[in-house]
């Protein structure tokens, strides 16, 4: 979970808070939405002990590491290579010119040409137009690529939103927890309130996440929700996914805390569009 | 061989011919989670996940050590092992245990460890024991009533040189006599080092 990128992530989601209509919020079809439970309490797991090695000898390792920090070590300070992608993209970058110089020149030549009215030039015309059709299709191959290489990889991560009329309960603030203790706060302003009203949703968090079972907290601020109630809401981001987590407050009593309000999961699918030709 | 029975066992014997298989199911529901096994395997198999889980930490987290988190097999496998991961930008290392193909636990080391990366080119566990068993593993077991206790994949700690590629080091414990360490190294499983302690 970056912390920072989290951050930055979530400064752009309340900065566009205001009103996301319902229907942006991607929904996956509703066979697999799943519904959780926001328990009143934090789940107990079983306890599991890891890398008991290292532990109980720790300070010989750390003492042989000092050590060879000390040491005098000789390096070598060979370059890496160069990713093959990088001198790939020059080549493409130059496809993309020589394809718009003859895009250009095919033009030209098809004004001049738009003059002539013999029926022999048409099959010149027609020539003319397949080299488009194949310069727009290793347009969109050059395009694919690049997708695949910058966009192409979805880590796992978590999106929050909260959907609803919230009716009479006075929602102020929203606190959502990670297992490892970072903290998101937002305030909800009287005009998302107005949006949640009319069906409108709210991005509350947009973050890395890992991929294993684990217990996010989730509170609600406002007149009559109880002070320092929170609910848990157990989840298993699934690896190189995006999970989202829909907290409905249609009909939420404050008096009955965050446990009271409805909760949905789905799974949201950011596949690269498949590459053409 | 003669085998007698009289009616009441005979009896006995057709009723709990049906029911033994039926109780034994029952019970194998009560209790799924004591039934259930673990699956073993080597170390690089759940390597990938738990990378991923660490980039999800920190964009610069590396490996620096692997141990297994459960009893390992003769054959280099465990149902659990255990990867740490370090981030100098965060200054800390995080750890996941693997089990199922699953992280069954993350934490973040309660101690400060800044061990070298292990990087990625080295020979899986069963590579490794298969040579430490041939080295002195067997022996030792034989001569001290010795077994197989932990191994630990990581660059630096019990190396004095070759210090730029990573090492396996199996440990062999016995009641009656000091532990074998075996340092495999993790590039082509020659046997660097052997000591006791």
């Amino acid at each position: 979970m970056r912390t920072n990128h989290r951050v930055r992530v979530l400064a752009a989601s309340v900065a566009a808070l205001a009103s996301l209509p319902m229907s942006r919020v991607p929904i996956a079809g509703a066979q697999t939405e799943t519904e959780v439970v926001v328990e009143r309490a934090r789940p107990q797991r079983e306890k599991h002990s890891t890398l008991q090695f290292l532990k109980q000898n720790r300070d010989f390792i750390r003492y042989r590491y000092d050590r060879l920090r000390q040491k005098m070590v000789a390096g070598r300070g060979d370059a890496g290579p160069i990713d093959p992608r990088y001198l790939a993209y020059s080549r493409m970058l130059a496809g993309v010119l020589a394809a718009n110089d003859s895009i250009a020149a095919a033009d030209d030549s098809r004004q001049s040409q738009l003059l002539l009215a013999s029926i022999t030039d048409l099959g010149g015309l027609e020539a003319q137009l397949d080299q488009m059709d194949r310069t727009l299709a290793e347009q969109r191959n050059r395009l694919g690529i690049l997708q695949e290489d910058f966009t192409g990889h979805q880590e796992t991560a978590l999106i929050v939103v909260l959907s609803g009329d919230p009716g009479q309960a006075a929602l102020d603030s929203f606190t959502f927890t990670l297992e490892d203790g970072a903290k998101v706060e937002v305030a909800v302003t009287e005009e998302q309130r107005e949006s949640l009203r009319h069906g409108g949703a709210l991005q509350v968090f947009h973050g890395f996440v890992e991929p294993r079972e684990q217990v996010f907290e989730v509170a609600f601020g406002g007149a009559g929700w109880p002070a320092g109630d929170a609910g848990f809401v157990t989840l298993a981001p699934e690896r190189n996914r995006i999970t989202l987590l829909r907290l409905d407050l249609t009909g939420a009593r404050p008096a009955g805390g965050a446990a009271g309000v409805r909760a949905r999961t789905w799974l949201h699918d950011t596949g690269p569009a498949p590459r053409d030709g | 061989m003669n085998e007698h029975r009289s009616p009441s066992s005979r009896a006995a014997h057709r009723f709990a011919a049906p029911v033994v298989p039926v109780l034994a199911a029952l019970l194998a529901m009560a209790t799924p989670g004591a039934a259930r096994e673990h699956p073993p395997f080597e170390a690089r198999a759940g390597l990938e996940l738990a990378s991923a889980a660490a980039h999800s930490w920190a964009a610069d987290a590396v490996l620096i050590y692997i141990e297994n988190d459960e009893p390992l097999g003769s054959a280099g496998s465990t149902p659990r092992w255990g990867y740490l991961f370090h981030s100098a930008e965060r200054d800390q290392g995080r750890a996941y245990s693997v089990r199922d193909g699953n992280i069954l636990m993350a934490e973040n080391l309660p101690m400060r460890f800044e061990a070298p990366p292990v990087g990625s080119q080295w020979i899986d566990s069963g590579a490794a024991l298969a040579a430490a068993w041939q080295a002195a593993g067997h022996d030792f077991c034989r001569d001290h009533g010795g077994q197989l206790s932990t191994m630990l994949l990581m660059r630096g700690a019990f190396q004095d040189e070759d210090l730029e590629s990573a090492a396996w080091t199996v440990i062999f414990t016995s009641p009656s006599a000091p532990s074998l360490f075996v340092m495999v190294d993790a590039d082509d499983a020659r046997v660097r080092r052997t000591w006791r302690g």
